[in-house]
């Protein structure tokens, strides 16, 4: 029994790498696709499309089932998650994600360039010029299908702050809106305004906090020409140092930001509850987070909550809104089944399934041909957020972007706790990124 | 210790049979990676990005720009800090007092005072972190805000605060048994005759330990430090659990530092580098270790 | 522990002053007694909150008194993903533990019935190898999974982790079989038993202690680990509760914390067991230190 044991013990081992490597394609019978998504909305969205699919599918004579793999992760877990999958050669077909997760995997070879495809689909051509020069990479491929468009606006409670008697027209600088930022903190004593920062919000921190900011200081952050990333200019200072006066004031709710899950006890409890009214926010709050199926529901939220564009922060700029944050579909490289996983993705960003999807997380449609089909036309936030999106400013993405958005991440930590201000958090992120970055993607 | 008949035991084939598979399994899940994460650390892999497409081999970058970066002196810093108070003056110190008082002989009740302590390490670290994420909670009620209530102090956020005396104390509370565990059984070779007849000399229980049980176990002490130096030095789970290595980085010890560098920032090639420093420094303690426990093959 | 007294004389101080107590022995005893009340309570009171938000049908993250329910171990057993996580625990646990019980005890035999050349070195390696924490080889260890195709699958992680705690058992074992003594075995081949026979019949049934205590070290710090199967699987189908809890804890959305903690002592029940069963096996030797899991 024991001599058994030793030789299957031994011969396994040796055997496994042999035995896992050759698992092979099967020609002939039904496609499957594997379809991952990490948001349970989303998955709750598409998982009442697949069928839809499969039917239409079948209809052109096509045998192919689609299995949703939902597993709920935070973006930093799916970032790590999603890098060893593909990498190990065991990630889905298609993958639902942020669009800012894209650029590192597309660099590594992990996505398939969909440039062929998109060629030869009509529908792209109905796409808005922002999203597709968005979705396009350093080195002219796009290997991405967005399927949403964001746009970052500042959220606000006008109920709470018309019952503090506080001016809720656009401020038309960040100066106009601190005044009133501290006459609501004066009133409640608490913070008053949700700017994701440090680490603990991870991604949200950069695409919902940082980007949208610098983007519209008018200063280059990242130069698609050249592929490199500036990281000391006048904006980046002035974006620091908003962040270090907004902390100081004590507008920020700092022990929050720091907590794990920074979101829960200010997205969902005090901006739902008013004592923090002010956040700023991507088009998805509409439904994903304050929507009657949202994480934290908030009671007519269409009357409730209004939102701004961003002050202007430089002097000679104008108020502006932020496009980007939104969802994309890749494809895995290693697919076996790439048209279908192509066909998968436009589909779902198409049509009547596209404006579902869009209501279900509160996201405006990045291409034409949408506007007027149910449900998404009754819904005048998001129908004024695809219209916004068409002057918006594109927020800045490249090769490098997680490792940038690490280093801001790491700059607003040090704000928060109190280890650096505006110019010490500047030349910290400067020095960080430039570690990160390594010597090619960094502007002489 | 040698087995008589040994010698006239035909090796060979059985030998290889039945030592095979544990050099098998050891050679190849923990000795492999050790070598690979050496080779890895010479190069500049990556697993996301355009450079991840061809891994270069950047000789000793890696190195030189990890003993040259404050983040990760730091967290070797933090590392450090943590083993000495946890591990060096914690455990051992409240280790030491349970296997003293548990050794009282007029000592009632002392199955459920051994069990209470020992809970703590018989418990997994996800439940252990968990347990003190509750007491921790900067809520009004969390339980140690009830706590400082009574004192009348006011609530506080203390994994912000005090976050690295946080993971200090939950390390401590983790590693008592351990200790208790490996000072009963040095206490055990203490006789019995020597303490008392200090005592009827009119010693105090202090001087006691201090002149008298201290100087006959001071080797088996000695060898617990070593050991759990190195099995703090190894933490992850718990304080990962806890606090994720911030705020900032002021929890980031060196096996969180590792993790982020290679699995979040994907920067393989740099956190094996970091790798390869940890288990230098291991190494070096553990051969003490070897050497000083005198054990006999 | 409750062994250490029970050996030892009476102590003569106990003899002569068996009627009434000086007040100073008193007052220093009461002294002892409230140190080690508050090194228990120091232990014991961070549980309370899992074993009151357990039975509590509106649990927080906080202690309260709890509206008594079961509920929340109902749901851990019906709900979708819950009993899976169980279920992986045990399987990985389970297997790892066996594995590394059969394959030690090989070796052990080996180690210990057999002169060969760099058997000292071996014991020595191993013993060091002992002392390298996953920290300082998991990013290595992950890539080399992935290059053998052992990533994101129980076999890869049962093999690892029956690795990882195989150096400890090799050097439990071999103590054990050590205190063996060889005649019996040899004894046995006089009366026509063969090699693999003598030590079926000779060695496996003495060997129990130490399989015992190996058992509970190895399948402690199986069911324990969270660092490997974080890092190799990705899958949540094959997550242990170790990974479950985690994921939960720090979930985006509202955390449900009645099923948390239920899970959580779920999760701490069968080392528990384990613990209480075998710890008698513990032996305390000279590898004493290296036994820590």
């Amino acid at each position: 029994m024991r001599n058994r044991a030793v030789i299957a013990m031994a011969a396994s081992a040796l055997v496994v790498s042999g035995l896992a490597a050759c698992s092979g394609g099967d020609a002939g019978g039904p496609v499957t696709i594997t379809l991952l998504e990490y948001q349970q909305a989303r998955a709750d969205a598409v998982q009442e499309l697949i069928p839809e699919f499969e039917a239409a599918m079948a209809a052109k004579g096509e045998d192919v089932e689609v299995e949703l793999v939902t597993d709920v992760l935070t973006d930093s877990q799916f970032q790590t998650k999603i890098t060893q999958q593909l990498h190990s050669g065991t990630a889905p077909d298609v993958i639902d994600m942020g669009g800012s997760h894209v650029t590192g995997l597309a660099g590594a070879g992990y996505l398939l360039a969909l440039d062929d495809h998109l060629a030869d689909w009509p529908g792209w051509a109905e796409y808005y010029p922002q999203v597709k020069a968005q979705a396009q990479q350093t080195d002219g491929h796009t290997y991405s299908l967005p399927h949403e468009a964001g746009v970052q606006s500042i959220f606000y409670r006008k109920d709470v702050l018309e019952g503090l008697g506080v001016d809720t027209s656009q401020p038309r600088t960040w100066d106009d809106l601190i005044g009133r930022l501290k006459a609501i903190t004066a009133k409640t004593g608490q913070p008053s305004m949700l700017l994701p920062a440090g680490t603990a919000w991870g991604g949200g921190t950069w695409s919902e906090g940082f980007l949208p900011i610098v983007a519209g200081t008018g200063s280059t952050f990242y130069d698609p020409n050249t592929g490199t990333w500036t990281l000391s200019s006048e904006g980046l200072s002035a974006t620091f140092d908003l962040y270090h006066e907004l902390t100081q004031a004590g507008l920020l709710p700092v022990q929050d930001l720091l907590n794990p899950n920074p979101w829960e006890p200010t997205k969902y409890v005090k901006f739902p509850e008013g004592s923090l009214p002010v956040v700023a926010q991507g088009t998805w709050g509409w439904r994903y987070d304050w929507g009657p199926e949202g994480a934290a529901p908030i009671e007519d939220v269409q009357n409730k909550v209004a939102t701004w564009d961003y002050p202007a922060l430089v002097p000679g700029t104008e108020p502006y809104s932020v496009s980007g944050g939104g969802f994309a579909y890749g494809v895995n490289a290693e697919t076996e089944h790439a048209d279908a996983a192509v066909e998968l993705a436009q589909w779902l960003s198409s049509g009547s399934a596209l404006a579902r999807q869009l209501v279900a997380i509160g996201a405006a449609a990045p291409r034409s041909g949408i506007s007027d089909l149910e449900p998404y036309k009754d819904e005048p936030t998001l129908l004024d957020a695809e219209e916004k999106l068409k002057t918006s400013v594109d927020a800045p993405e490249g090769d490098g972007a997680d490792q940038v958005s690490q280093a801001a991440q790491n700059a607003t930590e040090q704000i928060l706790i109190g280890k650096a201000d505006g110019a010490g958090a500047a030349s910290s992120f400067a020095s960080d990124a430039a570690d990160l970055l390594g010597p090619g993607l960094v502007a002489k | 210790m040698t087995s008589p008949g040994a010698a006239r035991v035909r090796q060979g084939g059985n030998l290889a049979l039945l030592l095979g598979p544990s050099v098998l399994l050891i050679g190849v899940f923990v000795v492999a990676p050790t070598g690979y994460g050496l080779y890895l650390s010479f190069t500049n892999t990556q697993l996301t990005g355009f450079a991840a497409r061809n891994p270069q081999y950047v000789g000793l970058d890696n190195y030189s720009y990890l003993l040259g970066s404050d983040d990760f002196l730091e967290s070797l810093g933090h590392t450090g800090n943590f083993v000495l108070w946890s591990a060096i003056i914690g455990q051992t110190v409240l280790g030491m007092l349970a296997a003293l008082l548990l050794g009282r002989k007029w000592l009632r009740g002392k199955g459920l005072f051994g069990a209470a302590v020992l809970l703590p390490m018989v418990v997994p670290e996800v439940v252990a972190s968990l347990t003190w994420a509750s007491v921790l909670s900067p809520r009004d009620d969390g339980t140690l805000n009830r706590l400082i209530g009574l004192f009348g102090a006011g609530p506080v956020a203390a994994l912000q605060e005090a976050p690295m005396l946080c993971i200090v104390v939950v390390n401590i509370w983790r590693g008592i048994a351990f200790a208790m565990i490996m000072f009963q059984a040095a206490l055990e070779d203490v006789p019995d005759e020597l303490v008392e007849a200090s005592r009827i000399d009119g010693a105090s229980a202090v001087q006691v330990f201090r002149y008298v049980t201290l100087p006959l176990i001071r080797g088996p002490v000695f060898l617990y430090l070593l050991l759990t130096t190195i099995t703090t030095v190894g933490v992850f789970g718990l304080v990962y659990f806890l606090t994720q290595g911030g705020p900032g980085a002021a929890t980031q010890l060196t096996s969180i530092y590792i993790f982020e560098r290679a699995f979040q920032y994907s920067q393989i090639g740099l956190g094996s580098a970091a790798s390869v420093i940890l288990l230098v420094v291991l190494l070096v303690l553990g051969l003490t270790y070897v050497r000083l426990a005198k054990v006999d093959v | 522990m409750t062994a250490t007294a029970e050996r030892v004389a009476p102590p003569r101080q106990y003899v002569r002053a068996r009627g009434q107590l000086p007040a100073l022995t008193v007052v220093q005893r009461t002294l002892q007694y409230v140190l080690i009340a508050l090194v228990a309570l120091f232990c014991v009171v961070p549980f309370a909150w899992v074993v009151l938000s357990a039975v509590d049908a509106d649990a927080g993250p906080t202690v309260r008194t709890p509206a008594f329910t079961l509920t929340n171990f109902v749901r851990f057993f019906t709900e979708a993903g819950t009993p899976r996580l169980l279920f992986n625990s045990l399987v990985i646990a389970i297997a790892a533990t066996a594995l590394n019980l059969a394959v030690g005890l090989l070796g052990a035999y080996a180690l210990s019935r057999f002169r060969f050349r760099g058997r000292r070195l071996f014991m020595f390696s191993i013993l060091l190898i002992r002392v390298i924490p996953a920290p300082a080889t998991f990013v290595a260890l992950y890539l080399l999974m992935v290059k053998i195709h052992l990533d994101d699958g129980y076999l890869g992680l049962i093999l690892v982790e029956a690795a990882t705690a195989l150096p400890v058992t090799l050097w439990l074992l071999k103590g054990t079989i050590d205190a063996i003594p060889f005649e019996l075995e040899e004894a046995a081949w006089m009366d026509g038993s063969t090699r693999l026979g003598a030590i079926r019949t000779i060695v496996l049934p003495l060997v129990g202690p130490g399989l015992g205590a190996a058992a509970m070290l190895t399948f402690m710090a199986v069911w324990g680990d969270f660092l490997t199967p974080l890092v190799l699987l990705q899958s949540p189908q094959l997550y242990p509760l170790s990974i479950g809890l985690f994921r939960a804890f720090s979930a985006f959305n509202q955390v449900d914390w009645g099923v948390l903690a239920a899970s959580a002592l779920i999760y701490m029940v069968p080392p528990t067991i384990v613990y209480v069963l075998l710890r008698r096996y513990l032996l305390r030797s000279s590898l004493g230190g290296a036994l820590k899991g």
